[in-house]
């Protein structure tokens, strides 16, 4: 044998395993589902998959991904665009969601809906006409909701008379005597810490501030208006919070992400807290500082606004190139049913995307707080429904963090953001 | 007297020096491996031995790093033996045959290797896509050859420009073809050559980072180093035990060959970089 | 590397030539369709508005004309040269110093360079980890050996400020390069004749004056050798940056290879190519200088 006959060989085996391998799409034995997150959702949804394929025999498969939401998207995104047959069920972070039901890759739901006879009512209405709907179309469904949310020890607010705060001014007058009392025994107190580090979590929050005095993104026809009055003072307000009236500490804006302002409230070194729901139950851990003295409350507003809290959350769809999509739907609406939401809630302490489960009397035992979120999930705010929103916020995290940083004014910032988001939105406007 | 004895302090101070600087992340890696708890070094809580990282990391599937360690080895062992054949054909040809742009190739050879893979990556992803080659193994090895190819034929054309042209005479005395010369004659004076090659070719596609990260998305195609990389926790709960377990047990190899064979792979970098 | 084989100088240059084209055509074959035809691909692309959620559309220069404008992809640029600015210079000196110690007849010898060499053995990925680890806010190695210095009474946020994440990523890419640069830099200095050492010894010339006379000028080409293939590397930095830092806090360590990918990353192939290929020319501009400026060198000499 010469040695060019044996690389030849080589070569050709190479050439045959691929094409065996399958050189086009290959059908998968069974539904594939993807998620990710920590160990123990990962568990519960391993769980669920084992019950499902237990009960209806339908032969399903969960694919692991990694926590970080980019790194989920992907890997979604890779196979998506591949036209691959696997994934053929997902999650999808609402901050993305937009892209992938833009680019053509969500299955439309409204006839496996029709035909199961599932009822999209049950869903926070809200949620699913903003988030869940391209183009007229039904493409996704929530599997949980999320908003920001007040935390507040309601033992200091108890001791010194105080009503929780329904507007921003009432927040700062309260934090401040609060804060200036316990300064003496507690130097690392502040009265509200809240994500001002210069990522995504900081958009969630600008958004909420700016909503609440009447402004926010404003898009509308091709064009994208940040710059607006409310949104100006708001953005300054959040400066101040800062640098005038001294509530947040100093490393809000480089460090405070939603697990720094998580450890700070839990250790008691803060009044008031901005957070997601998924803090409430660490809270209340046995080995927590502050368990059982704290409460939650809507965000407070502005004089002449009203609440808003940025709208979060994960949704399920189906892929459009799926070799499955009957039995990949079953999933879905196991996924959707009274008993798994009940299920997350209970285990994971998720909210989940049907309202109805709110009024459960078990669910209430155990979770009494979820009446209180109820309310909330019916008025989120979504950041833009675009497919390119995440470049956007990409493009003005670093403008609306200068003002925190006292680098820039709240209007120069803003001028400069509006200008950056209008150019990407020219960009990819459809044209 | 003075002068040696201040050189040799200074020398076995710097080896010591050198020595730690190399090894303590190691160590503290083989530490946090063997730890219940990662935070071992604050003041609180104490350092227990167990055992239990390494035996999740080898026995749950879910974490599937059984299947990573296989796919890295099929992926990177292919791939390093095709590249050394491959470059060790056209090594030969460039070493000793008659044509034009000899050096050109060479040359050439070198320019790509220049290219940042980023400049790569995007379409070779579109072309594996169209194909339906997403998430297989050819489509990780097919570019791999392709990348370490350069330094691997430059390697090689350092070590065969050395082997005397006398074993070539003798050869075509005995009628033999080019090619049997240099499977029989060449290969063998050149093994420990080509054996420094396969390890380097080896090493590279076993460490090989961003085709792997964006050419599989799923763990049956996954290979380690995205695999580690992407061994995540939720909001500050990362499984550093599972993750420094599973770095262990796939740098374990790769230490034992290092220490083994350094003396082929120095010899094998050298020879490249002398040509440069 | 001429041929001087008799009977083969006799072979026909067709024979010879047919034979070179069949034994160097695997090489070119896989380098032609895996390297060179991406490469024009990207090109090609670069010109294209290609996402996900729009109809494909010929632009021409328009992505490269986005460059100018946006500012994230400057200050990736910033962040990557300042990066080799910083961590080539490191790893050079480290590197001759690690060189030195190679080269020293010590009984260690063998046991020093295996061990050295084990850095650059290993995944990026993984050492990235670990270096994750080592600088973790709570309780990595790093606070705690800051701690036990008594250097500061607080925890050093290493990864979570701009100056931190950089001087993070810098020790850990020289970490795990300068082994590479001190092999490379061993190879010249065993090329340097021991006889000029003994002769320094005998001229009773210091060991400074050993090291600044013989060993430094005589390294020089090895030295822009490995300043070369290393600002390239450098330039192109991605695996260290993704797993360590996340080209985080704020997207100060994005390098701009990072920037590229995440373009691909949300579909926008038209415009992460165009990146890819600026890159692609600074590594060429680059290179241009560095071979201008070893001309002038030796002719200096």
């Amino acid at each position: 044998m010469t040695g060019k006959k044996i690389l030849v060989c080589l070569l050709l085996g190479v050439v045959l395993a691929a094409i065996s391998s399958g050189c086009g799409r290959r059908r998968t034995p069974a539904v594939t589902f993807v998620v990710g997150g920590a160990p123990a959702e990962i568990d519960f949804w391993q769980n669920l998959v084992d019950e499902f394929r237990q009960n209806t025999g339908i032969q399903i498969e969960l694919l692991r991904q990694p926590t970080d939401t980019n790194q989920r998207r992907q890997g979604l995104v890779t196979s998506l665009r591949a036209r691959e047959t696997d994934p053929d069920v997902f999650l999808m972070d609402i901050a993305w969601l937009a892209q992938f039901a833009a680019s053509g890759w969500l299955e439309p739901l409204d006839e496996h809906v029709t035909a199961a006879g599932f009822d999209t009512a049950t869903f926070f209405p809200g949620v699913v006409d903003l988030a869940d709907r391209f183009e007229g179309k039904l493409v996704a469904l929530p599997v949980y909701v999320d908003g920001g949310l007040l935390y507040y020890r309601k033992d200091l607010l108890e001791k010194y008379a105080f009503q929780p705060p329904q507007t921003w001014q009432e927040l700062v007058n309260q934090s401040k005597s609060i804060q200036a009392d316990m300064r003496k025994s507690d130097s690392a107190f502040n009265g509200f810490v809240w994500q001002g580090a210069q990522y995504e979590g900081l958009i969630c929050n600008w958004l909420e501030f700016t909503s609440s005095n009447g402004g926010g993104f404003a898009v509308s026809d091709g064009r994208i208006t940040l710059d607006s009055s409310a949104n100006v003072a708001a953005t300054q307000f959040m400066s101040d919070l800062i640098h005038t009236y001294k509530i947040s500490p100093e490393n809000t804006y480089t460090e405070m992400k939603e697990e720094e302002v998580r450890r700070h409230f839990q250790e008691g070194h803060a009044l008031f807290e901005r957070n997601w729901p998924y803090a409430w139950s660490l809270h209340q851990a046995d080995d927590s500082p502050v368990n059982g003295k704290t409460a939650i409350a809507p965000l407070p507003h502005f004089e002449g606004g009203r609440s808003v809290s940025t709208m979060g959350g994960w949704h399920i769809g189906l892929s459009q190139y799926s070799d499955r999509k009957q039995e990949a739907f079953e999933f879905v609406k196991f996924v959707l049913s009274y008993d798994t939401q009940k299920r997350l809630a209970l285990t994971l302490g998720w909210n989940p995307g049907r309202r109805d489960v709110y009024n459960d009397s078990e669910l209430l035992a155990e979770m009494p707080h979820f009446a209180a979120l109820k309310s909330v999930f019916e008025n989120l705010q979504p950041r833009p429904l675009l497919p390119y929103y995440t470049l956007i916020s990409d493009a003005i995290q670093p403008s609306i963090n200068s003002v925190l940083a006292g680098t820039l004014s709240a209007e120069e910032a803003l001028a400069q953001a509006q200008r950056k988001a209008q150019q990407i939105m020219d960009q990819y406007e459809k044209q | 007297m003075k002068d040696s004895t201040a050189r040799n302090s200074l020398t076995y101070t710097g080896i010591v020096l050198a020595l730690l600087f190399c090894l303590l992340p190691f160590i503290y890696m083989a530490a946090v491996s063997f730890s219940t708890r990662a935070d071992f070094l604050t003041v609180e809580t104490p350092f227990t031995f167990t055992l239990d990282n390494f035996r999740a990391v080898l026995t749950d599937t879910s974490l599937h790093f059984t299947a990573y360690f296989r796919n890295s080895m099929l992926i990177s062992l292919v791939s390093a033996a095709i590249c050394v054949a491959i470059a060790s054909l056209a090594a030969y040809a460039i070493t000793r045959l008659e044509f034009p742009g000899r050096m050109l190739l060479l040359f050439f050879a070198l320019a790509v290797s220049m290219f940042p893979q980023i400049g790569i990556v995007g379409y070779l992803y579109k072309f594996m896509a169209s194909v339906g080659w997403v998430n297989t193994p050819q489509a990780l090895i097919l570019p791999y050859i392709a990348w370490i190819l350069p330094l691997s034929l430059w390697i090689l054309v350092s070590y065969f420009s050395q082997i005397p042209r006398e074993l070539d005479k003798a050869a075509f005395m005995d009628g033999c073809t080019y090619r049997q010369t240099l499977i029989r004659v060449i290969l063998p004076v050149a093994a420990p050559g080509v054996f420094s090659v396969f390890l380097l070719s080896f090493i590279f596609a076993f460490n090989e980072f961003m085709f792997a990260l964006m050419l599989t998305t799923n763990y049956k195609a996954r290979t380690i180093p995205v695999g580690i990389a992407l061994f995540q926790g939720l909001h500050g709960q990362t499984p550093w035990g599972n993750i420094m377990a599973a770095s262990v047990i796939t740098t374990l190899p790769v230490v034992i060959l290092t220490l083994i064979f350094q003396r082929r792979i120095i010899g094998g970098l050298t020879s490249g970089a002398l040509k440069g | 590397m001429k041929s001087n084989n008799p009977l083969r100088q006799a072979d026909p240059l067709t024979s010879q030539l047919r034979a070179a084209a069949l034994f160097i055509a695997p090489l070119l074959l896989l380098i032609g369709l895996f390297i060179l035809i991406p490469v024009i691909g990207t090109i090609i692309g670069s010109l294209f508005r290609d996402v996900a959620f729009l109809p494909r559309r010929f632009v021409g220069l328009a992505n490269y004309g986005r460059l100018f404008s946006d500012d994230r992809f400057w200050q990736a640029v910033r962040f990557t040269l300042l990066f080799i600015a910083i961590s080539v210079p490191l790893e050079i000196v480290l590197g001759l110093a690690l060189a030195l110690l190679m080269d020293a007849d010590t009984p260690v010898r063998g046991l020093l360079r295996a061990c050295v060499l084990i850095p650059w053995a290993i995944p990026a990925a993984i050492s990235g980890r670990t270096w994750e680890l080592i600088y973790n806010y709570s309780y990595g190695l790093a606070n705690a050996i800051a701690r036990w210095l008594h250097v500061s009474s607080d925890p050093v946020n290493w990864l979570g400020t701009s100056f931190g994440a950089f001087s993070a990523v810098i020790v850990a890419d020289v970490w795990k390069t300068t082994p590479f640069v001190a092999i490379i830099l061993l190879a010249g200095l065993q090329a340097i004749p021991k006889e000029l050492y003994q002769q320094a010894r005998v001229d009773r010339a210091g060991l400074f004056t050993a090291f600044w006379s013989i060993t430094l000028p005589l390294s020089r080409p090895v030295v822009v050798v490995a300043l070369l293939f290393r600002t390239i590397d450098g330039l192109r930095i991605f695996d260290l940056v993704y797993v360590l830092t996340h080209g985080g806090p704020g997207g100060s360590t994005t390098s701009v290879s990072l920037y590229a990918y995440e373009y691909f990353l949300t579909s926008d192939f038209g415009y992460g190519s165009a990146i890819s290929i600026v890159l692609f020319l600074m590594a060429l501009a680059l290179s241009l200088v560095y071979v201008k400026v070893g001309r002038f060198g030796p002719q200096a000499q």
